[in-house]
C-alpha cells in the first residue's frame, strides 16, 4: 500500500516514495524534476461574444533539475515567469501536465504568509491548525510550541486573534511554524521580503542551519542579493522555460540582462515577442547555389547592385552603403507574398538574410505585371571577400517560393586586407588608443586548430581577467543584438616582447571566425575594445585572447575559444550579422 | 500525470479502484487534522457571537416555535401518531443538520481556497469536517429532543437503541452528499443556486408537519411505495420510531422498520462510495478550477 505508517507525511509524497524505491532514485537527491511542464487555461473575455474562449498556454515548460540533499536552489525570473507554479509543483499542490517529479521525504511550502491562516483564531490556535495541515502530529506541535513562539518573537500577541496581525507578524508566525517543524525539503515563495531586516537575517541564519543539517531548500526571491548570498545553484525562468541553471552570480547577471531587454507581459507567448536565442540558420548548403528555384509564378528579371555613388557595380567597399534592386514580373496573381534577400559567404556561411515577414511588413496581393523591390543597407560591415546573394519571393509561411534564385548573384566586397578569412568588420574603438599599424601581421590561425576551448599559458604573462560588459558597464554573458558592448582584458603580470601583439578573435559557436582585433602589446596592463553596436544575431559566440610574436607564427599565450557568451534579440532573423537596412518597393 | 501513475503503478487493484479503500485509510490517518479542522469550524462559528455555543440550542428552537405557531395554532393540523410539538421537532432538528451541512459544504472548497491552494492535504477533509462540526451542533438539540419526548410522552421506546445506527446512517449520507456537491461546485458554480429550491422541495416532500397516513390515503399504493423509498422519508421515520413512544405501533402497518433500515443504510453506503469516487475522479482538477 502506498500510505506509510506515519500520518505525518502527506499522501502524495508517500506515494512518490514507494515509486522511488522501484525506480531507484538516488538517495542523495531530494527533488528530481524531469521535463516537467504545466499547461494552464488562459481565459479571454471577448467583447462581442459573451462566451469565454479558452486558450492554453504553458505556465511551465520542460523544466528539469535535481536538487541534492543540503542544497539550496534559488528560482528567479520575472513576474509570471512560472516561479510559483514550479514551487507549487514541487510542494505537491499542483500536478504537472507533463513530465515526472520525484520527491524524497516531507515537503513544506510557504507561499502566502502562512498556510490557511484563519483571522478569527488566535496565533496559538493557528499554530495548531497550520501545523496539522502541514502534517504534524499534535504531540510534535505541543513539544515545538515554545520554540515556535520564541522564534516568532510575537510575545503576548500570540494570544490575539490573527486578524489583528500585520503582514510582517503573519510572516513571522508562518515562517516560525514551517521552520521549526521537522521536514526534509522546504519551499519558500517570494515572501521573505515582508519581514524586517533583523528578522530577515534571522531567517537567513536559520536557513543556513537547515543546510548544515542536510535539508533541502528551494526559494524564489526578487532580491538578487539574498539569492547570491544563500543559494548554491540558481534556476532562471522566463515564460515557463528554464533559461539557465547553475552558478548564482551568472544566473543573476543573466537575469539582469533579461530585465534590460524585454518588455513585461504575462500570458501566452507570442512568437515575435519572445526573445530569440538562436538565429534560424547559420550555414547554407552550397550545392544548391546558382539554381533558379521556385514555382515560377513570379520571375526575377534583373537584380542591380548600386553603390554609394549610385552606380551599378558588383564590387563595393567594406563599410559602404549598398542598394539591391530587384525587378520582377508577376505572371499570375498571388496572395500575401514576402520578399527576402540573403547574403552568403562563398563557403556557405550565412551572413544575413532579412525578409519582409520578420520585420512585420504585410503585402496583401501581387497583381499581374512588373514591379521592383529595393533593399538598402546603410553600412555593409562585411569583411572583404566574395559573397553570393539569394533573392526570393516567398508565400506567407515561407514554405513555397514563387521565385527563388539561390546563391545566384555575385558580390565582391573590397577592402584593405582579410587574413584568416574573417566574416565581418564591426566598427570598434580600442583603448589605449594607439596608432594601429596597418600591416600588422594576422595570426596564423592554423596553429590554433587543435587548441579549441583550451588555455595555453606562458610564464611571462598572466591574465587577471577577461570581462564582457554591457552598456551599463555590468559584467554579463548575455548581450542584445545592436547594443553597445565592451571587452576588457587585464594582465597582472606581463613582459613586453618587442613587437608582440595582443589578438582577440570573435568566433561563432560552430567555429566560424567572425572578426579579429589586433593591438600592439606594449602599453600597460589594461586593454579594452568598445563596440558601439554589437551587430551579431542571436546565438552562441565565444572569443579567444592571445599574445603573438611578430612573426605571427608563434603564440606566446593563448586562450582559444574559452570565453563564451550569448546574444539574444527580440526579432527572428537569418544569419550571423545584423545590418541596418530599409525596404521599399513598387508593386505592379 | 506522475502521481496518478504512481497510484496505478504495479497491479491494478480493482477492489481499491471501485471502493476507494485508499481514501478511507487516509481519512483514518488524517483524523488528527480532521479534529483540528472541526475545532476550527466550531471556534470560528462561536467565538464572536455573545451567546456563543447557546445558539446551537436556540436557533432550531426558534424554527420549531415558528412552525408550531403556523401549523398547530393557525392551520390546526392534527397528527394522530404523536404530540404535534414532538412530531415537528423530530423533523426539524435532523433536517436542519442535513440542510446546514449540505449548503455549507457545497461552497466549502471555494471558501477555503487559501487553505487548499497552499498545501497538499486532501480536499475532501473540508466537507467532512464541516459535516462533522454540524453533526456536533446537532447532538445537543437531539438530547433536548429526547428529554422533551421523555417529559411529554412519559417514556421512551425500545427502538432508542437503534439511535446510534440511525445517526451513523444520517452522517454517512450527509458526508457523501457534501463531498459530491463540494467537488462539483468547484467546477459548476450553478449548483449553489440549484440546491436552494431543491432542498426546499425536499423538505416539503418529507412528512415533516403532515402525517404519513395522509400521504397513504391520497396516493395510490404503487406511488406510496415510491414515496417511502425516499431515503430521507425513511430516515425521518426512523428518528421518530426511535424517539417517540408508541409511534412504531401506530405506523407498523405502513412500513416495517427493517425495510426502512435497509433502504436508508444501502443509500448511505452508495452515496458515500459515490462521494469517494467523484472525489477520486476530480482530485487533480480541483486546484486548477480553484485558481480563477
Amino acid at each position: 500500500m502506498f500510505i506509510r505508517k506515519t500520518d505525518t507525511k502527506s499522501m502524495i509524497i508517500s506515494l512518490t516514495n514507494t515509486k522511488e524505491k522501484k525506480s531507484g532514485m538516488p538517495i542523495h537527491n531530494a527533488v528530481e524534476l524531469c521535463s516537467v511542464g504545466r499547461q494552464c487555461r488562459f481565459l479571454k473575455k471577448s467583447e462581442q461574444n459573451s462566451k469565454d474562449s479558452a486558450e492554453y498556454f504553458w505556465a511551465l515548460n520542460d523544466v528539469s533539475f535535481n536538487v541534492y540533499k543540503g542544497q539550496i536552489l534559488g528560482v528567479i525570473g520575472r513576474n509570471g515567469a512560472g516561479k510559483t507554479t514550479l514551487l507549487n509543483i514541487v510542494a505537491g499542490i499542483l500536478t504537472p501536465t507533463q513530465g515526472k517529479i520525484k520527491i524524497n521525504g516531507r515537503v513544506f511550502g510557504l507561499f502566502n504568509l502562512g498556510v490557511g491562516f484563519q483571522d478569527e483564531l488566535t496565533g496559538k490556535e493557528n499554530i495548531f491548525l497550520n501545523g496539522s495541515i502541514l502534517g504534524a502530529t499534535k504531540k510534535e506541535l505541543n513539544s515545538k510550541l515554545r520554540c515556535i513562539i520564541e522564534f516568532s518573537e510575537l510575545g503576548e500577541f500570540i494570544n490575539m486573534p490573527l486578524g489583528t496581525y500585520s503582514q510582517g507578524m503573519r510572516l513571522r508566525l508562518g515562517f516560525s511554524i514551517i521552520v521549526n517543524l521537522d521536514c526534509d525539503t522546504l519551499v519558500i515563495d517570494e515572501i521573505l521580503a515582508v519581514g524586517d531586516l533583523l528578522f530577515q537575517n534571522k531567517c537567513f541564519e536559520r536557513l543556513m542551519e537547515f543546510k548544515r543539517l542536510g535539508k533541502t531548500l528551494i526559494i524564489s526571491s526578487q532580491s538578487m542579493e539574498l539569492i547570491e548570498r544563500l543559494c548554491d545553484s540558481v534556476i532562471l525562468l522566463d515564460h515557463g522555460q528554464s533559461l539557465f541553471l547553475g552558478d548564482p552570480v551568472e544566473a543573476t547577471n543573466r537575469y539582469r540582462a533579461l530585465l534590460n531587454t524585454e518588455k513585461f507581459f504575462v500570458g501566452p507567448v507570442k512568437k515575435n515577442i519572445n526573445l530569440v536565442e538562436n538565429t534560424k540558420k547559420w550555414t547554407d548548403d552550397i550545392s544548391n547555389w546558382g539554381k533558379e528555384l521556385g514555382t515560377k509564378e513570379v520571375v526575377i528579371k534583373k537584380v542591380e547592385f548600386i553603390n554609394k555613388f549610385g552606380w551599378k557595380s558588383f564590387k563595393i567597399r567594406s563599410g559602404e552603403s549598398l542598394r539591391i534592386k530587384t525587378h520582377f514580373t508577376v505572371r499570375s496573381k498571388i496572395k500575401e507574398p514576402h520578399f527576402g534577400v540573403a547574403i552568403f559567404r562563398n563557403d556557405g556561411v550565412y551572413c544575413y538574410g532579412p525578409n519582409t515577414k520578420f520585420e512585420g511588413y504585410h503585402i496583401s496581393e501581387l497583381e499581374i505585371g512588373n514591379g521592383y523591390f529595393i533593399l538598402d543597407y546603410y553600412k555593409l560591415f562585411l569583411a572583404p571577400g566574395e559573397y553570393k546573394i539569394s533573392i526570393a519571393i516567398w508565400d506567407k509561411n515561407e514554405t513555397i517560393a514563387f521565385a527563388y534564385n539561390h546563391g545566384y548573384y555575385r558580390l565582391i566586397v573590397e577592402g584593405d586586407y582579410n587574413v584568416g578569412n574573417q566574416l565581418i568588420k564591426i566598427p570598434f574603438i580600442c583603448f589605449p588608443r594607439k596608432f594601429i599599424i596597418k600591416d600588422m601581421p594576422h595570426p596564423d590561425l592554423n596553429i590554433l586548430k587543435d587548441k579549441w576551448g583550451s588555455k595555453v599559458n606562458s610564464e611571462g604573462i598572466e591574465m587577471q581577467f577577461v570581462k564582457l560588459l554591457n552598456c551599463n558597464d555590468e559584467e554579463c554573458s548575455i548581450l542584445t543584438t545592436d547594443d553597445p558592448a565592451k571587452l576588457a582584458i587585464n594582465f597582472c603580470k606581463f613582459t613586453f616582447n618587442k613587437d608582440s601583439y595582443l589578438w582577440v578573435g570573435l568566433y561563432r559557436e560552430d567555429g566560424v571566425y567572425c572578426q579579429g582585433i589586433m593591438q600592439p602589446f606594449n602599453s600597460g596592463n589594461s586593454y579594452m575594445a568598445l563596440f558601439s553596436k554589437l551587430s551579431l544575431l542571436p546565438g552562441g559566440y565565444t572569443f579567444s585572447v592571445g599574445v603573438w610574436d611578430n612573426s605571427a607564427r608563434k603564440f606566446i599565450m593563448s586562450h582559444h575559444a574559452v570565453y563564451p557568451f550569448r546574444v539574444v534579440f527580440d526579432q527572428e532573423d537569418h544569419g550571423t550579422i545584423y545590418l541596418k537596412h530599409k525596404w521599399s518597393w513598387r508593386l505592379p | 500525470m506522475a502521481i496518478e501513475d504512481a497510484l496505478l503503478d504495479g497491479k491494478k487493484n480493482l477492489w481499491r479502484d471501485i471502493f476507494c479503500t485508499d481514501i478511507y485509510k487516509e481519512i483514518f490517518l488524517k483524523r488528527n487534522l480532521i479534529q483540528e479542522l472541526i475545532l476550527k469550524e466550531l471556534k470560528i462559528r462561536y467565538s464572536r457571537p455573545f451567546l456563543g455555543f447557546l445558539w446551537t440550542f436556540l436557533s432550531p428552537f426558534f424554527i420549531v416555535i415558528i412552525f408550531y405557531v403556523i401549523f398547530s395554532l393557525f392551520l390546526k393540523v392534527k397528527i394522530e401518531e404523536a404530540p404535534f410539538l414532538l412530531y415537528l421537532m423530530t423533523a426539524v432538528f435532523p433536517w436542519r443538520f442535513f440542510q446546514d451541512s449540505i449548503t455549507a459544504s457545497t461552497t466549502s472548497l471555494v471558501d477555503n481556497k487559501n487553505l487548499i491552494r497552499e498545501s497538499n492535504f486532501p480536499h475532501y477533509l473540508i466537507p467532512i469536517s464541516i459535516s462533522m462540526s454540524n453533526f456536533i451542533n446537532f447532538l445537543p438539540s437531539l438530547v433536548i429532543l429526547i428529554i422533551t419526548s421523555l417529559l411529554i410522552s412519559k417514556g421512551l421506546p425500545v427502538f432508542i437503541l437503534f439511535l446510534p445506527l440511525i445517526l451513523l446512517i444520517h452522517l454517512l449520507i450527509v458526508i457523501g452528499l457534501s463531498i459530491i456537491f463540494s467537488v462539483l461546485y468547484v467546477k459548476w458554480r450553478d449548483i449553489k443556486y440549484i440546491l436552494e429550491p431543491l432542498l426546499l422541495m425536499l423538505f416539503y416532500l418529507i412528512p415533516g408537519f403532515y402525517s404519513l397516513r395522509l400521504v397513504k390515503d391520497s396516493l395510490p399504493p404503487p406511488l406510496f411505495d415510491v414515496y417511502t423509498y425516499n431515503p430521507l422519508v425513511g430516515l425521518l421515520s426512523l428518528y421518530r420510531i426511535s424517539v417517540l413512544k408508541g409511534f412504531y405501533s401506530k405506523m407498523a402497518w405502513d412500513i416495517k422498520i427493517s425495510t426502512l433500515i435497509f433502504i436508508t443504510l444501502s443509500f448511505a453506503i452508495i452515496i458515500f462510495l459515490l462521494g469517494a469516487y467523484v472525489y477520486k475522479k476530480n482530485r487533480y482538477k480541483i486546484n486548477d478550477y480553484l485558481s480563477y
